[in-house]
């Protein structure tokens, strides 16, 4: 059975600088469910990362989170992950119902939960085993609560995998010190591991004592993806991983990963800017501008037929091989300043069906095609 | 043999073997720039010893033959190679030998070699402690206020350390002198010992030092041995802990070494009941009498502690000066580098990891802003020579720097070639072992 495994609910986030407040994410929501590839997909500059970066809670100082919910969902039994949402905002999964609410209390066999039903709160009681999924809000957890999280729940392949390795240490001690950290062992229990994983991702084990610098620009991407895999993760969110890659390694690592992903049933973001990259590892698409999303749905109904006017001239952007020969139509315009974005749909000025609407107010993002939702005024058929 | 080679020829002792050999011809090249400068000088050692109308022209001769200067320039210059490689630098023009066994050579006159040898140690002393301490505590808050950003530490620190490190050097040693050393009067005014607490001393362990020899210098050079002597013991315990493969093994043997260190200095320094067994044991057996000679010294009678705390207190107010006056440099490198080093991938990913806060801010961030900040160390060290002669000369500190200062004003050649010759020899030795150190910070540096 599938269960979503994190569900983003409204999240908003602004940068602050000196000319302004950039709106960097825009009410995006959007769920993935165990063993699935969700692929962010944008023109640059439109809030992909800022988007995972949220989920980590990495932003920098400046960023100010504005609202919304991040649940990251686990197992009931998971003692440490109930313990850590008492007080917290959650969601939790039982027998096909969703309840929403403050995590009250938490014991051995059952959940006590605030929860909001008829406009009124009430304290409700749910049984508490294996099948009952439980997902904390992240967004209310402190930087210390956050801290498990981060790697052993998700973990995160950096855009420019290359400068991600410190280079004064070696490449095996900076995967051991993850795993230290969130599971520890015994050193040479550890090694093991990561020689394990070396040889998941393709790699010599012989290379896990020598520095950054000795590999090459492949090589520290494969020593990266082992990184993200050393503690098990339950999401990993893969941002540009291939971008500094040339084409042939690109595909190579892009298939190990999809391989892998399959074999580990792992959940993963895939973000990039490259849709060809999305379409070959990616279950689900959202579909990202100008800081809001504003079409999500399975990747093959996305890319048969796009809901929304900017997926389309995303795909018909993008030369394919197989079909007849077509002219590449390029977007008209450019991506909108995100300190004084458009009003109403932000993708009216360059839009070629745009209406009198669409500069008025802001379309909401509703389910146009079963599983396919988009924000549009004026959706393609 | 071939496995020799091979560990020779790559890798970290391929490149210290490569400075080792650069230095060589650095110091090559500083000697004959030594020589030259002072051949090029208009009026030399003639002028004074020799320009005396009083001299008779037989004695003149006679003293510019003793003296060498008849023979031309090439010859010269080669003799002045050679002695450095023998030791033997030459007689002191102003000072008288004080050893009961004079030098063959120089008969009533200090040898050169013998001033340098009492005094480089002091120097060593007092610019290593300064550099480390200084060094130190500019990294120590460079880091902490590059972390936190606009904290209210981060004015004060800023504020203070570039107005001490805009002041007036010779003023502000001055000022503090006025105000610790004699308003205060917790530390000593200057100098390098108080007369007062050696004049009863005359012996230490087994050398007699009531005449020729300071009673002060054993004890000093004994201690420098120590620090030395554990500095290095500690060095190869913790290279030699890292095969340990749990964290609390190597912590045990770390921190084990450093309490072995403290108990053996401390009974050395501070009791008679070592000395004593020591001399039981050597009184027993004369096969270890090499081995226990370095233990035996203390001798029983005196504890060395006292005497020893009698450097420590005059060290304090020149240390305190010079770091006071320095550390700012070190603090705002440190702090831009961070700030840089903070923006990098791997201390996001470091973050993002879950490591907790302050190992992402001291293992990741830090460690990679320290290297352009060992880099300014290795040109500071430079610096600090032609700092040593003001501060020494402003606190007493009789060390190379003073004696520089002395033999230059007194027209002493010997002397002032050969604190000038070893002044240069010490911040090579010192920038050799920055370099060193740096390439062990650094990988990237050890295989290129």
């Amino acid at each position: 059975m599938a269960y979503p495994v994190l569900q983003v609910e409204n999240l908003t986030m602004h940068y602050t600088t000196r000319k302004g407040a950039v709106k960097a994410v825009e009410d995006v929501s959007f769920s993935l469910e165990k063993g699935e590839a969700l692929g962010l997909v944008g023109e640059s500059g439109c809030g992909k990362t800022s988007v995972a970066l949220t989920l980590l809670r990495l932003l920098p100082e400046n960023a100010q989170f504005l609202g919304g919910h991040v649940y990251f969902f686990r197992d009931g039994s998971d003692e440490a992950h109930a313990r850590r949402a008492v007080g917290k905002p959650v969601k939790v999964l039982l027998d096909g119902q969703e309840h929403q609410g403050r995590l009250v209390g938490v014991d051995r066999s059952q959940l006590v939960l605030d929860a909001r039903l008829n406009g009124r709160t009430q304290q409700i009681k749910l049984a508490r085993d294996g099948i009952a999924r439980i997902g904390v809000d992240l967004t209310a957890l402190s930087d210390e609560e956050m801290r498990p999280i981060r790697w052993k729940g998700i973990s995160m392949i950096f855009q420019a995998a290359m400068n991600s390795l410190n280079p004064v240490y070696k490449v095996g001690d900076q995967i051991i010190e993850a795993i230290q950290t969130h599971m520890p062992m015994p050193i040479p229990e550890a090694r093991e591991r990561v020689a394990q994983l070396f040889q998941l991702v393709g790699l010599d084990r012989q290379l896990m004592d020598r520095y950054p610098h000795e590999y090459s620009g492949g090589m520290k991407q494969r020593a990266v993806i082992a990184m993200a895999l050393a503690c098990d993760p339950d999401i990993i969110i893969a941002d540009e991983p291939t971008t500094a890659l040339d084409v042939i390694v690109q595909d190579k690592i892009l298939r190990e990963m999809r391989q892998i992903q399959k074999k580990l049933n792992m959940s993963m973001i895939y973000i990039s800017h490259d849709i060809a990259v999305i379409a070959e590892v990616a279950d689900k698409v959202g579909v990202m501008y100008a800081g809001g999303l504003v079409e999500f749905g399975p990747a093959e109904a996305i890319f048969k037929n796009p809901i929304h006017p900017y997926t389309k001239a995303l795909m018909s952007a993008f030369p394919s091989i197989k079909g007849e020969k077509v002219k590449l139509a390029a977007l008209p315009g450019e991506p909108p300043d995100l300190i004084k974005p458009p009003s109403g749909c932000r993708f009216h000025p360059r839009c070629p069906y745009a209406t009198e609407i669409c500069e008025r107010e802001v379309p909401k993002f509703i389910e146009h095609k079963p599983k396919q939702h988009a924000a549009c005024w004026n959706p393609l058929t | 043999m071939k496995r020799i080679w091979q560990t020779l020829t790559s890798g970290m002792s391929k490149y210290i073997i490569m400075r080792l050999l650069q230095v060589i011809l650095v110091l090559y090249l500083y000697m004959t720039l030594v020589f030259i400068i002072l051949e090029a000088q208009p009026g030399d050692i003639t002028d004074i010893y020799v320009g005396n109308p009083k001299i008779t022209p037989e004695a003149r001769d006679a003293i510019v033959k003793q003296l060498g200067l008849d023979k031309p320039i090439h010859e010269r210059y080669f003799e002045y190679l050679k002695n450095f490689v023998t030791g033997h630098l030459g007689c002191s023009f102003k000072w008288g030998n004080i050893s009961p066994t004079p030098d063959p050579v120089c008969r009533e006159q200090r040898p050169t070699w013998d001033l340098i040898k009492e005094r480089l140690p002091r120097t060593i002393v007092l610019f290593l402690t300064y550099t480390i301490v200084s060094f130190y505590i500019g990294f120590f808050l460079g880091k902490l206020i590059a972390w936190r950003r606009g904290a209210i530490i981060e004015y004060f620190s800023t504020v203070v350390g570039v107005t001490l490190f805009t002041v007036f050097t010779p003023w502000f040693a001055l000022l503090l002198v006025w105000l610790f050393a004699v308003n205060l009067g917790v530390v000593p005014i200057g100098g390098f010992i108080n007369p007062d607490s050696w004049t009863n001393i005359r012996q230490i362990g087994s050398v007699d030092c009531s005449v020729g020899i300071s009673c002060s210098n054993i004890v000093f050079n004994q201690m420098l041995l120590w620090l030395g002597g554990l500095s290095l013991f500690w060095g190869i315990v913790y290279l030699w802990s890292r095969r340990f493969s749990y964290v609390w093994q190597r912590n045990v043997i770390r921190w084990g070494a450093v309490a072995l260190g403290i108990v053996l200095a401390g009974l050395f320094f501070g009791g008679s009941w070592f000395g004593e067994v020591n001399r039981v044991v050597l009184a027993r057996n004369t096969k270890f009498q090499f081995f226990v000679w370095y233990f035996e010294f203390p001798a029983g009678t005196i504890p060395l502690f006292p005497l020893a705390l009698d450097f420590v207190q005059h060290m304090v107010l020149p240390i305190l000066t010079l770091t006071l006056i320095s550390f700012a440099g070190t603090m705002l490198l440190m702090r831009n580098t961070m700030l840089e080093t903070m923006r990098e991938d791997y201390v996001m990913a470091a973050k993002a990891k879950g490591l907790p806060d302050n190992v992402v801010r001291d293992k990741h961030a830090a460690r990679n802003a320290l290297l352009p900040v060992v880099t300014s160390l290795i040109f500071a060290i430079a610096f600090s020579v032609d700092g040593g002669v003001f501060t020494e000369t402003i606190f007493s500190w009789p060390g190379m720097g003073q004696l520089l200062l002395l033999s230059a004003l007194e027209q002493d050649y010997p002397v002032a070639i050969g604190s000038l010759v070893f002044t240069g020899i010490f911040a090579l030795v010192a920038h050799v072992i920055a370099d060193i150190l740096y390439a062990f910070l650094d990988p990237r540096i050890r295989y290129d």
